[in-house]
């Protein structure tokens, strides 16, 4: 009896009517599923995938630009920190110039007072010299009057007069010195 | 008659203790024939549980997939997540570290047999019923058709004898050994991948069910309250223990079916993949 049953039962043979419904129900699997549904579904995983990636795009894009204007900022704050160091350098040099300048000047000035004042003396001393010329002639005159007046015969008296002379020949001149000074 | 095997089993009265002395039928082969409701076919045990069992597959796969792909945006809800990470393990898992970026356009095909599949599959997890796969007929059919896509692929990517060419003669070999390499090839690449492919899925589809049905029939026979207080203890302990086994093996069942179906579809890649271009 289950000898029969077996040989009845052979799981190996192909039922051609389950495999003809079978191959129409794949048809229909494969109509709907693979056709209609799944395309539907990887379309809109497509369309995800371009706008992250290009989300992702613009990101990069603006963080570019971004790093462009900075590097614009950072260059003009170099520059304007360059230009500032040059002011302050030429201003040094300016002010080192003009201290320069003025003492120079100064100096100059100083120079010029000090050759003016010579200057001066010197007219003085010349004045006082022709002054003096003048009046050596006068007193020599006069000293030789009183030479000639007063007998010559008395040598010590003559000794006399000359050293009085001389006495007062140097006191007025000292005296003339010491007004120049 | 075909049915008579499964009554016998199931038959009421027939217990363990029990005084009628009749023992455990185990399940028989017999469970994969269910009764045809039209017989009248020639070379066909006609319209039977089978094509019931066929229409649940399909319409779970044509509704899961029509919830999957009803209003699809941009920022995917809950529910739209999951029909992406389908297409995207099948992508990911199967067609593009197989066939690389040029098999995306067998993508969608592959998803439908592989939602297809595992739907087949599942309905042998609804008690009393079998997985579609479980008759040679629905694997067979699955593998023929994917047989004679790659046969069309590569005739169209590498020329008709070029395709066989390069499937029977593996480049880089000694003259000689072609006479041994040759005819294996061809047979291998011809008869046996097909009929293993369809084999496989069929073979563990078949096994796994016959295993749940022992337990199940195991478990209702030791089932016996009317033996006396020591003999129902012991008969529920039995009892128990199998009902147990039942479900850890259900659960295991579940990958298994899940597995297979990966299997199918990767190995549908696989052939795909040797018809794009010459491999090897």
């Amino acid at each position: 009896m289950l000898v029969e049953l077996a040989a009845e039962y052979n799981i190996l043979r192909i039922d051609p009517v389950k495999f003809g419904f079978g191959l129409i129900a794949l048809a229909v699997v494969y109509f709907f599923v693979a056709r209609k549904a799944v395309p539907k579904v990887m379309k809109v995983l497509d369309e995800r995938h371009d706008a992250i990636e290009g989300g992702i795009e613009r990101a990069k894009t603006a963080e570019a630009e971004a790093e462009a204007i900075r590097q614009q900022y950072r260059e003009k704050l170099e520059e304007s920190h360059r230009e500032y160091a040059q002011e302050l350098e030429k201003a040094k040099e300016q002010r080192a110039a003009i201290i320069a300048e003025a003492r120079e000047e100064a100096q100059a000035e100083a120079r010029r007072i000090v050759a003016a004042a010579h200057a001066q003396i010197e007219a003085d001393r010349q004045q006082a010299f022709s002054q003096l010329k003048g009046e050596i002639g006068v007193l020599s005159t006069e000293l030789a009057g009183r030479i000639v007046g007063e007998s010559l015969s008395d040598s010590a008296a003559q000794n006399r007069v000359i050293d009085r002379f001389l006495d007062e020949l140097e006191r007025s001149e000292g005296k003339q010195q010491a007004e120049v000074r | 008659m075909s049915a008579d095997v499964r009554i016998l089993a199931a038959e009421e009265g027939c217990h363990l203790f029990g005084d009628n002395g009749c023992g455990f039928e185990a399940p028989t082969v017999g469970m994969f024939f269910p009764e045809p409701w039209y017989g009248g076919i020639p070379g066909s045990a006609g319209i039977d549980l089978y094509m019931v069992l066929l229409l649940i597959a399909v319409g779970a796969t044509l509704l899961l997939w029509s919830w999957f792909s009803k209003k699809l945006s941009l920022v995917p809800g809950r529910r739209q997540s999951v029909g992406e990470m389908l297409v995207l393990f099948i992508r990911d898992q199967i067609s593009r570290p197989i066939m690389g970026a040029k098999g995306d356009r067998f993508l969608p095909f592959l998803t439908a047999i592989f939602s297809f599949i595992l739907l087949m599959n599942f309905t042998g997890l609804i008690p009393g019923l079998l997985p579609v796969n479980s008759n040679l007929a629905f694997p067979a059919m699955l593998s023929l058709v994917i047989y004679l896509m790659t046969l069309v692929v590569g005739m169209k990517h590498q020329g008709g004898w070029g395709y066989v060419k390069n499937q029977i003669f593996p480049p880089g070999m000694p003259k000689p050994i072609y006479v041994l390499v040759t005819p294996i090839e061809f047979l291998s690449v011809f008869i046996i991948r097909p009929v293993t492919h369809a084999l496989r899925l069929f073979a563990t589809m078949f096994a796994g069910s016959l295993l749940l049905a022992v337990f199940a029939y195991g478990g209702w026979y030791m089932l016996n309250l009317t033996a006396g207080p020591v003999l129902s203890t012991v008969s529920v302990l039995f009892s128990g223990a199998a009902l147990v086994g039942y479900l850890v093996f259900f659960v295991f069942e579940i990958l298994i079916m899940v597995v297979q179906a990966f299997i199918f579809t990767l190995l549908a890649s696989l052939y795909l993949n040797q018809s794009l271009e010459a491999a090897h």
